[in-house]
């Protein structure tokens, strides 16, 4: 992990799937064994958003002080687990000029990726690889799913501002600047295929090591057809083909863990797992429509694909900024129209309200992380969770003071409990600082960023 | 989307070049004529629109600044290629509205070179060569793939239930996340358990009809499976397998072989290979193409498949493909018929659901948030009637080769009860089933009048007589409003104090005060306006929600005054041109899954004088589409990425 360069994912796939007659996760991941720790977990890096900003004087601590003691009224859920929490006032976001027609088409694109959609194609698909795309290229071989993208609501919202594709206004993860990763709606379907588990009996994810072969074999002969296309033809097949490799290395993991159960059945031993962590969590898929139950379901995932190492990369676009509205909450206004509130009381209160709902939910995820042992610690001490939003101030579209909290200590490198009152960053530097704690070696900084944030990391 | 960089002069001369080669004396005369109006596109380019730049943009938008991100030179470099067409789109619409050059800039056009810019601009055109672009590959959409899968083996279209659905952007779709990549094997699992016998159960029809007779004893296996191959690729690729294609399916079967599968057991595995191959998943070309300009004409199979996506939104029919193999379909008349002969099927409602629902803005409907409290109607079944009603009035227009015009100025639409009562005439319409109905009202009909329509462009509280205005303008009549200047507050927003005793009227008037907002808003406004008297959900009213009665007079450019939306109908209708020159455009643009440039223009033109002669009828625009010059034709550029595939 010393070298400073990005992995392809192809490249990384490939050269796994030359070695796949080794058990990958023997001989990756895990870090080397240490005297009294035989297995140190790895690092997982999670992010979870809200879209259109928070009133800001009910979001930011008063002081540094009074951060843990008496914290805001938005972060009160997170109460308990503050002292696992990192928040830094003074995080910018990308400036939107010349899109200033656009500022929620942008908030969520630029969320991840710290940089502006391409001016002059700005109709199709072209900005950025997101950071968690990038931590997927470099971790995402680790696992048997390269990162797990979430959302509680359609992607396919058609709204054109500034003339932008319409996938900016939902999407937050790119693959590549000219791919969006859609993420999944469905609670059950996650379950499904994150873990093979099944209402209808022999649906999905069957470990057949021929179905791998017979991929392997189509991949090869796409090459014909691949000679034949245009540049841009081939880089759609491409992108088709990497997704076979992926499933090829699905069922490749699933295999592998076949044979560890086996084994473990026979007595041996194989597992990186201690004795003392905390059993799997239960899912369970809510029956009915209530919204904290719904994004709550999605959490419970995450945690379950963290906690058995299913994936380390994380995306949950808690929801997108076409808004949905929250009846639990008492009221039916559709959260975008509040936001443009005047400043009068009542659209206030109401957008404080979804506001701590939002972190509510999150704060769900972060205490139960924090309630899972794992290794000499918790979850949440081998994870850094990232919560936030696009812009710091729905009612004027400001981009000044970007609200983020940061929960988990990422193995060791982050230094919680703090309230850092003056940060001067941006969002760029922010997303290089935490790839840089989750040990992920860049080739150059993320976006706009100019410099790491070392006001973040605990002192060595 | 790279296109040769050639100056103008290198343009003009290879085409110049190549005239002698061009063989149809009908061609030549067309060749001749174009090279005229290029001649005369390269004076007025050279003497109107590089100066007017030069002088009042350049400044601003030129080599030393590019405020706003804005360049002209690469444009004026090359001014007929595609990534210039967009800055001479966005320079007339800067000029036209009188938002450029600013008010503060000393230097001003006069009035006559502001006036003659658009003849100008509009000259551009002919400075591109003629190209019919690439063709544009793409994985087919989650409604192509369940198709084309229920079309091949007779499953569900619903078996691809779980697929994202895509977000579609200049031919773009969105990729998969790592979650759902196995779903497309996931999927022929689950239809090939469904359509394919077990192991020691007699083979299914299907069964029999894929893979034919097991091979007699003694046979050999490879040839029989070989031979089945043969016949899945060509349905499942809709065009012949290439030799190697066949040898990788062959190495399919060979490694089920190897593992000790049955020769049944051993072909599904190929034709699962089949089911989760890109030959599948894409349309690709059969051969390959070559030629001297780097352009070629569809192969007949190609062509099938673009043609049935197209109409039918799943693979050709056999019909289809008998005339891909025979070679024929590219000639015009067999082509022709083939489109009047889908376009009568019922699947061709493809077309609306693809398309009309797009163009419509429709595809939001089912979703779209309205105020519980206010709008208790907009149910899912009100909605769904909604689109159906879209769908229908779209159908008949193409199936009874009506004039486009009809779209606004129909006086008949498809209703059943539920939808009935919007327009109040439940009385007459009972039962949930849709059917024609005429219309008395003048008021009613068309696309302007529609309720799904007046309900999509509306705010989920109230009308939105701005947001209607832009649609009409732009899906309608295929205006480019320009978005609105920065940092100008919503109406929401605007000083509680002074709009208090204001209508939404009055206060959308508000916008003429600002010179910046009344270039556009004096010509959005009256249109949103004009249809005030149908409510958020398409109801009519005499009062708005302030208890004021509705004022729909207006007056348009041009001095044309309406006083109600039957009067500004036919204000819209009158404009058949432009009508159907937008239609045509953005149906071009979904039929060639891209952005229309260059050359493109010259087409729609053609379409335009065939149409105009034959009164704007819809079937007629698509027939001449699918025979079009960039729909038969494909450019293939150089390939040089190097693969990452290869090992």
């Amino acid at each position: 992990m010393k070298n400073n360069f990005l992995i392809d994912r192809r490249t990384c796939l490939k050269g796994i799937g030359a070695s796949l007659a080794l058990p990958l996760l023997e001989t990756m991941g895990w870090a080397e064994p240490e005297r009294d720790n035989p297995f140190k977990p790895p690092v997982r890096i999670g992010f979870m958003y809200m879209p259109h900003g928070v009133i800001m004087d009910q979001f930011w601590p008063t002081s540094p002080e009074t951060y843990l003691s008496e914290p805001p009224p938005a972060l009160e859920s997170l109460r308990p687990v503050l002292d696992q929490c990192l928040l830094m006032k003074g995080i910018s976001g990308v400036p939107i000029a010349p899109f200033n027609g656009a500022p929620h088409a942008l908030e969520l694109s630029t969320w991840l990726t710290a940089v502006l959609p391409d001016a002059d194609r700005r109709n199709e698909i072209n900005i950025a690889i997101s950071a968690d795309q990038i931590a997927a290229n470099y971790v995402g071989g680790l696992t048997s799913l390269p990162s797990l993208e979430l959302a509680t609501m359609p992607q396919t919202h058609k709204e054109n501002q500034e003339g932008l594709n319409e996938g900016y206004y939902s999407h937050c993860s790119f693959r590549s600047p000219t791919q969006a990763v859609p993420a999944e709606i469905n609670p059950r379907t996650v379950l499904n295929r994150l873990f093979g588990k099944s209402d209808s009996p022999g649906k999905f994810t069957r470990a057949d090591p021929l179905d791998r072969q017979m991929l392997d074999l189509v991949i090869g002969g796409a090459k014909d057809l691949r000679r034949k296309l245009p540049r841009d033809d081939q880089h759609k097949l491409d992108e088709y083909l990497d997704s076979v490799r992926c499933v090829e290395r699905r069922i490749a993991a699933i295999e592998t863990r076949q044979k560890e159960a086996a084994l473990e059945a026979a007595g041996v031993s194989v597992s990186k797992r201690n004795d003392s962590d905390s059993p799997p969590i239960e899912i369970k898929i809510p029956e009915g429509d209530k919204r904290s139950e719904y994004m709550q379901v999605m959490c419970d995932l995450n945690v379950l694909a963290f906690q058995t190492d299913t994936t380390r990369v994380s995306t949950y676009i808690g929801s997108t900024p076409n808004g949905v509205s929250y009846p639990e909450l008492g009221f039916t206004n559709e959260h975008h129209s509040q936001t443009h509130h005047n400043h009068e009381s009542e659209k206030v209160r109401k957008v404080a309200a979804i506001t701590e709902f939002n972190i509510s939910q999150f704060a769900y995820m972060i205490k139960k992380m924090h309630s899972l042992r794992e290794a000499d610690g918790t979850l949440l001490d081998n994870c850094i969770m990232m919560w936030g939003s696009g812009l710091e101030d729905g009612n004027k579209h400001a981009r000044e003071n970007l609200p983020f909290i940061i929960a988990g200590r990422g193995g060791g490198s982050i230094h919680t409990g703090r309230f850092l009152a003056d940060t001067r960053g941006n969002q760029g530097d922010l997303l290089t600082t935490l790839l840089a704690c989750a040990g992920i070696p860049l080739d150059r900084p993320i976006g706009i960023a100019t410099k790491e944030i070392a006001a973040m990391r605990n002192p060595l | 989307m790279t296109v040769p960089k050639t100056s103008i002069c290198g343009a003009l001369a290879i085409t110049l070049l190549a005239l002698p080669c061009l063989a149809q004396p009908a061609e030549d005369a067309e060749d001749a004529q174009f090279a005229a109006l290029r001649a005369d596109a390269k004076k007025s380019f050279e003497e109107g629109v590089a100066p007017f730049v030069k002088t009042y943009c350049a400044h601003c938008h030129g080599q030393n600044r590019q405020k706003g991100g804005i360049n002209f030179q690469p444009a004026l470099n090359n001014p007929g290629n595609a990534d210039s067409a967009k800055r001479w789109k966005q320079a007339l619409a800067a000029v036209k509205t009188h938002d450029m050059p600013p008010e503060d800039q000393e230097k001003q056009p006069t009035d006559e070179e502001r006036q003659k810019f658009p003849d100008w601009i509009a000259k551009i055109k002919y400075l591109s060569a003629k190209d019919p672009g690439s063709f544009v590959i793409r994985r087919l959409t989650k409604t192509e793939y369940a198709n084309t899968l229920h079309d091949l083996l007779g499953v569900d279209p619903a078996i691809a239930r779980d697929l994202p659905d895509e977000v579609i952007g200049a031919g773009y779709l969105n990729t998969l996340s790592p979650l759902q990549s196995e779903l497309y094997l996931a999927i022929a699992n689950e239809a090939l358990d469904r359509v394919l016998a077990p192991e020691d159960a007699p083979p299914t029809r299907l069964q029999e009809r894929l893979f034919g007779n097991p091979p007699e004893p003694g046979a050999d296996p490879r040839a029989a499976a070989r031979h089945v191959a043969t016949g899945l690729a060509r349905t499942a690729y809709r065009r012949p397998p290439s030799a190697a294609e066949l040898d990788v399916l062959m190495d399919v079967f060979d490694l089920a072989r190897e593992n000790k599968l049955s020769y049944g057991a051993s072909l599904r595995l190929m034709l699962k290979a089949v089911l989760v191959s890109p030959q599948f998943l894409f349309i690709t070309p059969a051969d390959d193409a070559t030629s001297d300009d780097g352009i070629v004409p569809l192969d007949d199979h190609q062509l099938a498949s673009r043609l049935s996506y197209l109409l039918w939104s799943t693979m050709p029919d056999p019909e289809l493909a008998a005339l891909a193999d025979r070679g024929t379909l590219h000639e015009p008349e067999i082509l022709k018929a083939q489109v009047n002969r889908l376009l009568e099927d019922d699947r061709s409602r493809a077309l609306f659901d693809g398309f009309g629902a797009q163009w419509l803005g429709l595809e939001n409907l089912e979703d779209k948030t309205f105020d519980p409290v206010r709008f208790p109607q907009m149910t899912p079944e009100i909605r769904s009637a909604m689109i159906d009603e879209a769908r229908l009035f779209f159908g008949s227009i193409v199936r009874e080769n009506r004039n486009v015009v009809t779209f606004v100025d129909g006086d008949y639409t498809f209703l059943n009860e539920t939808l009935a009562t919007l327009y109040g005439m439940e009385e007459s319409v009972t039962g949930p089933e849709m059917r024609r109905v005429k219309l008395q009202n003048a008021n009613r009909g068309g696309i302007l009048a529609m309720p799904g329509i007046l309900a999509t462009t509306s705010f989920p509280g109230r009308t939105s007589p701005v947001k209607r205005g832009v649609w009409v303008l732009e899906q309608v009549l295929g205006e480019h409003v320009p978005p609105p200047p920065p940092n100008v507050p919503a109406l929401e927003k605007q000083d509680r104090k002074t709009i208090e005793n204001l209508t939404l009227r009055q206060r959308t008037e508000l916008h003429l005060t600002d010179a910046v907002c009344a270039n556009c808003h004096r010509i959005l406004d009256p249109i949103g306006f004009g249809l005030e008297n149908f409510d958020a959900i398409g109801r009519w009213r005499e009062q708005d929600d302030a208890g004021g009665t509705i004022d729909a007079a207006g007056e348009l450019p041009g001095g044309k005054h309406f006083t109600s939306p039957a009067e500004l109908k036919a204000i819209i209708a009158g404009r058949a041109g432009d009508l159907a020159r937008n239609l045509t455009q953005k149906l071009l643009s979904y039929t060639l899954c891209r952005q229309l440039e260059g050359y493109d223009e010259i087409v729609v033109d053609q379409l335009m004088k065939t149409m105009a002669g034959d009164g704007y009828r819809m079937r007629t625009l698509i027939t001449e589409i699918v025979a079009s010059y960039p729909f038969t034709h494909r450019r293939i550029q150089e390939q040089t990425a190097p693969s990452p595939h290869e090992k």
